[in-house]
């Protein structure tokens, strides 16, 4: 593949991305409904809830200032540019040019730094609270993810995200203990970053990690949504290309495209779905009992260290 | 010009500054203007001769006649020095140039003339410990560098807190440099000289060297501020101008790090495998520790000196990689290593100072150190508040920053030791590289909760409501400062290979290449590539599409409305609703409790309802780093005992003195005559 055409196959991909991230959230919504044993709202509620909030008037806090309204597109921005580098569709990073795995860790970062900073300057109160909350809980989940990323990148010699992809699907990655447990503490890890329960309330979202949306109206928080929508499918995205890249195509093919389209979007519902699934069976447990789950986690990628460092 | 004739020019500059500024001290703007300026363009003179230095086929070197027994004094220009040397004059430029103004608000109370005299000398002190290639001179103006921010840092002398910071800043930099002079004068003696090149040359036994390894790494390590040497650190650094904070802080901790890649790399050559392997692991302790303190921290200079900790751990665990490498003959794992260090502590120089100079200005408005006391400055100081951003961003390592760029190293640098066949680097590296992780979650919310509680939300007193910008020099040796961390970041690909270079040239490894266009990888493109210019162009590329769908979609013409008050669930919104530095990291405070040992404080009557009282303690607990209780206090309780023995014989009483000079000849005579007469 010349670069040209993986840069054409990342700006593909990432506008598919972008379109169907309120369908994802859309789905988690029906299935809690249907959970709940209630009728629901559509699949396409969120696309409409989008629309409806960008023609809406914007009312911003008299504190606010110029990183609380640039928040949401940097966000966007920031998620666009991970969809860009995911390899989704082809096993190769289609713009792994820019960076690896380390820079697609500090990528979501970027968005959450100024999201907490967005929070604190409105001065509301909640959103100050979420913004610590979801702080604390990132600050317990980063420990997990960069070791599990460095036992995958250990196990493939190479942080390049394309390069350990493309191991995964030619099964020259052995599929040892370490795998498994890094797999499993990395879709916990996920499930967190997604903002899912046990540690934060779907639909109620200026009760805890999604405080700091408490002040957004209008159409910044049209795009803000939106920006936390890709933001967990790119999550997913980032948890299969590491894990369950199959189906990806490792040359271009009509045929191996559409493959690859299928099959990472019935990937991605499955993840959805079990999250979902867990997500509204489990019981909601207080904040401050997170680092016990947590420690867990990590215990689980310290222990999928051991096993790649004992080539079990 | 040559590059020794401008490094001394640079000197000579210093020295005048400092001079002309202690002479025009009754006039406290002449003082002010003078030792700002002078020591402005000595910097600059001392980075053109770094430059050229480094681009000398051979290091420049100038020997002066130095007392006949130490030997000569010589300043040699090699590229490690060179690089140090280009650290100092840049940050020190922008500390003077910022030091016009600032000192502004002192010229009433305080000796203007003095502190420019010390401002100045410090620096030139500095100079002159990188680049003297003789042990016992490098030990002499070590001594004056730590004397003359001794005296920067007690320049508040009717505060209790300054003298007590300075009091413990002497002693533990004296026990620290008591260990280097022992470990050069076992050198010393071995060698016959003190001369650098003669210890290098020296064919010493593995004890000798790994005595000498931790004699200095201990020594040097407690001038770092490493872990658990740290506690002088958080105190001293605040006390002083915040310009001399900058320095201190950005520069003079690094030259301890010099000191050890000096001794341990280049003249002890990183002998030993498990040498770098300590070196990281004070690194690992140091960073998470140094973070999880700062975090804590209401004092804004102390969260930044907190935070210097954490980031002497990073350049420590580059360092010990490069160290670990060496010792394996593992050359490219030695170079990415020292290159994530080396980086590292450009990048930190700039950031740290940059922080601490924005801190200085909110400082001046507010009248306060205190974080809960500020609040809402974005929108009275707007471009202080964007240059801190820019600083907190970088030190919160967010791409495509120069934080970012040398983080990324250092994992690179532990992702390179985690690959190769040797197991205890394989084991301890890709740990380190998850703690790192932590500590860099944590240090993005430190700086979070600095800028927050700052510049961010209503103003929670009355000076900050009242704040303005600071004048135009100040926000000038900002805005350098704040492009140095955006160009070392974004200009990674041009900085990286010169980096790089200085890194192999001084551990004596061939020349590699780290960059390719506007890509950077450690060594090897196929381990990891990272592009950070692309990084910020397409970042600033994609804000186009949300904005693209706003214009598309929103059909609305009614303009965002920006004269309401936050949402309170209904009640009348007050600033006191809003969050302060104090509450901000509370959860981490009882998540992590065992880490900072929350010791609650009851006073007086609440003694009696202790029982009753118990679940309201936590609110009323003081965070108390855990180190200080266990490590640091039983040791200078012990020393203080042993100073008040040894106090016993030191009397002050001249007869006295006499006659323990008669006792010792005497012992000193029968010793000779008993072994050499019978």
């Amino acid at each position: 593949m010349t670069t040209v055409q993986l840069i054409a196959v990342g700006v593909l991909q990432a506008l598919l991305l972008l379109i169907a991230a309120p369908l994802y959230s859309g789905f988690v919504r029906v299935m809690r409904a249907k959970i709940h044993s209630r009728k629901g709202p559509p699949l396409t509620q969120n696309y409409r809830d989008l629309f409806k909030l960008m023609n809406r008037q914007e009312v911003i806090s008299e504190q606010a200032g110029w990183i609380f309204r640039i928040t949401p597109y940097l966000t966007l921005a920031a998620m666009l540019l991970v969809a860009l580098i995911l390899p989704i569709l082809t096993v190769w990073s289609p713009l792994g040019m820019v960076g690896d795995l380390i820079l697609i860790i500090y990528l979501f970062a970027l968005p959450r730094v100024f999201f907490s900073i967005a929070g604190l300057e409105t001065g509301n109160s909640f959103g100050a609270v979420g913004v610590r909350r979801e702080l604390l809980m990132s600050a317990l989940v980063e420990p997990i993810l960069i070791l599990v990323v460095f036992v995958m990148a250990l196990l493939a010699g190479t942080t390049n995200l394309g390069g350990i992809s493309s191991q995964v699907v030619a099964r020259t990655l052995p599929y040892s203990m370490g795998f498994w447990l890094s797999m499993a503490s990395f879709a916990f890890a996920t499930f967190v970053e997604m903002g899912k329960l046990p540690f934060d309330v779907g639909e109620a979202e200026q009760e805890l990690q999604e405080g700091p949306l408490a002040e957004y109206s209008g159409r910044s928080l049209a795009i803000m949504k939106w920006g936390i929508y890709l933001k967990q499918l790119v999550l997913v995205g980032l948890f299969l290309a590491l894990f369950l890249p199959f189906g990806s195509m490792s040359s271009l093919t009509a045929v191996g495209g559409l493959v690859a389209l299928i099959s990472f979007a019935l990937k991605a519902l499955a993840f959805f779905f079990v999250a979902a699934f867990l997500e509204n069976i489990m019981a909601r447990t207080r904040f401050m009992k997170a680092p016990a789950a947590t420690w867990l986690a990590l215990g689980s990628a310290v222990l999928s260290f051991v096993f790649y460092l004992a080539n079990v | 010009m040559d590059a020794i004739q401008l490094l001394l020019i640079s000197l000579i500059g210093y020295c005048a500054g400092g001079i002309a500024s202690a002479l025009f001290a009754r006039s406290s703007q002449r003082a002010r203007l003078v030792s700002g300026i002078f020591g402005l363009v000595a910097s600059l003179i001392g980075a053109a001769s770094a430059v050229l230095a480094l681009r000398a086929e051979t290091p420049p070197q100038v020997t002066f006649q130095g007392l006949a027994p130490f030997g000569d004094i010589v300043l040699k220009l090699d590229s490690l020095s060179a690089f140090f040397i280009i650290l100092i004059t840049l940050i020190g430029a922008a500390a003077s140039l910022y030091s016009i103004e600032y000192l502004k608000e002192y010229s009433e109370e305080r000796n203007l003339g003095a502190i420019g005299f010390f401002g100045n000398l410090f620096l030139a002190a500095m100079l002159v410990v990188v680049t003297v290639a003789n042990a016992l001179y490098f030990l002499v103006f070590w001594e004056m560098m730590t004397l003359l921010s001794y005296f920067l840092v007690i320049f508040e002398t009717e505060k209790r807190e300054s003298i007590q910071a300075g009091y413990l800043y002497m002693l533990i930099a004296h026990a620290g440099a008591a260990l280097i002079m022992l470990a050069f004068l076992i050198l010393f003696q071995r060698a016959g000289s003190f001369d650098f090149n003669a210890f290098r040359q020296l064919p010493l036994t593995a004890g000798i060297k790994t005595l000498i390894f931790l004699l200095t790494f201990v020594g040097f390590g407690a001038k770092a501020g490493m872990v658990p040497l740290h506690i002088w650190l958080p105190r001293a650094h605040p006390a002083a101008p915040s310009h001399i904070s900058a320095l201190m802080s950005g520069v003079m901790i690094k030259i301890a790090i010099y000191g050890i890649l000096r001794v341990s790399v280049d003249l002890l050559g990183a002998q030993e495998w498990w040498w770098g392997l300590i070196v990281l692991g004070f690194g690992v302790v140091s960073t998470v520790l140094g973070v999880l303190y700062a975090l804590t921290e209401r004092d804004i200079k102390r969260l930044l000196a907190y935070s210097s900790v954490e980031n002497i751990g990073i350049i420590l665990i580059g360092i010990g990689v490069g160290m670990a490498g060496l010792a394996l003959k593992q050359a490219p794992l030695a170079v990415v290593g020292f290159l994530a260090a080396l980086y590292h502590i450009l990048s930190h120089a700039f950031f740290k100072s940059l922080l601490f100079l924005g801190a200085g200005a909110v400082i001046a408005q507010t009248g306060t150190k205190n974080l809960n006391r500020m609040g809402g400055l974005a929108h009275r100081m707007p471009w202080t508040a964007l240059f801190f951003l820019i600083g907190a961003l970088a030190v919160s390592a967010i791409p495509p920053l120069n934080g970012f760029v040398s983080e990324w190293f250092t994992y690179q640098a532990l992702f390179s030791a985690g690959k190769i066949s040797f197991f205890p680097l394989r084991m301890f590296a890709p740990l380190a590289g998850a703690l790192l992780a932590l500590a860099g979650a944590f240090a993005v919310m430190v700086y979070i909760k600095a800028y927050g509680s700052a510049f961010a939300g209503p103003a929670r007193s009355e000076p900050a409501s009242r704040a303005h910008e600071p004048g135009v020099w100040m926000r000038v040796s900002m805005a350098c400062l704040a492009l140095g961390c955006l160009g070392l970041g974004l200009g990674a690909p041009l900085a990286a290979p010169w980096v790089a270079n200085v890194a192999a040239t001084f551990s004596g490894l061939a020349p590699v290449t780290v960059s390719n266009g506007w890509q950077v990888f450690p060594l090897d493109p196929a381990q990891a590539v990272l592009s950070p210019p692309l990084i910020g162009i397409l970042l600033i590329g994609l804000l186009i599409v949300p904005f693209l769908i706003v214009t598309i979609f929103s059909r609305t013409r009614l303009r965002s409305r920006q004269n309401v008050e936050p949402w309170s669930c209904g009640y009348g919104y007050s600033s006191r609703m809003s969050l302060t530095a104090s509450g901000f990291d509370q959860p981490v405070k009882t998540s992590f409790r065992g880490l900072y040992q929350l010791r609650t404080l009851l006073a007086g009557p609440a003694q009696i309802v202790k029982g009753a009282a118990k679940p309201a303690l936590n609110w009323v607990s003081r965070v108390e780093p855990l180190v200080e209780n266990v490590v640091t206090r039983p040791t200078t309780r012990l020393i203080e005992t042993a100073g008040q023995w040894i106090q016993a014989l030191q009397m002050g009483d001249i007869r006295v003195y006499c006659l323990y000079i008669i006792i010792t000849l005497a012992v000193l005579l029968i010793l000779l005559f008993g072994r050499g007469g019978l």
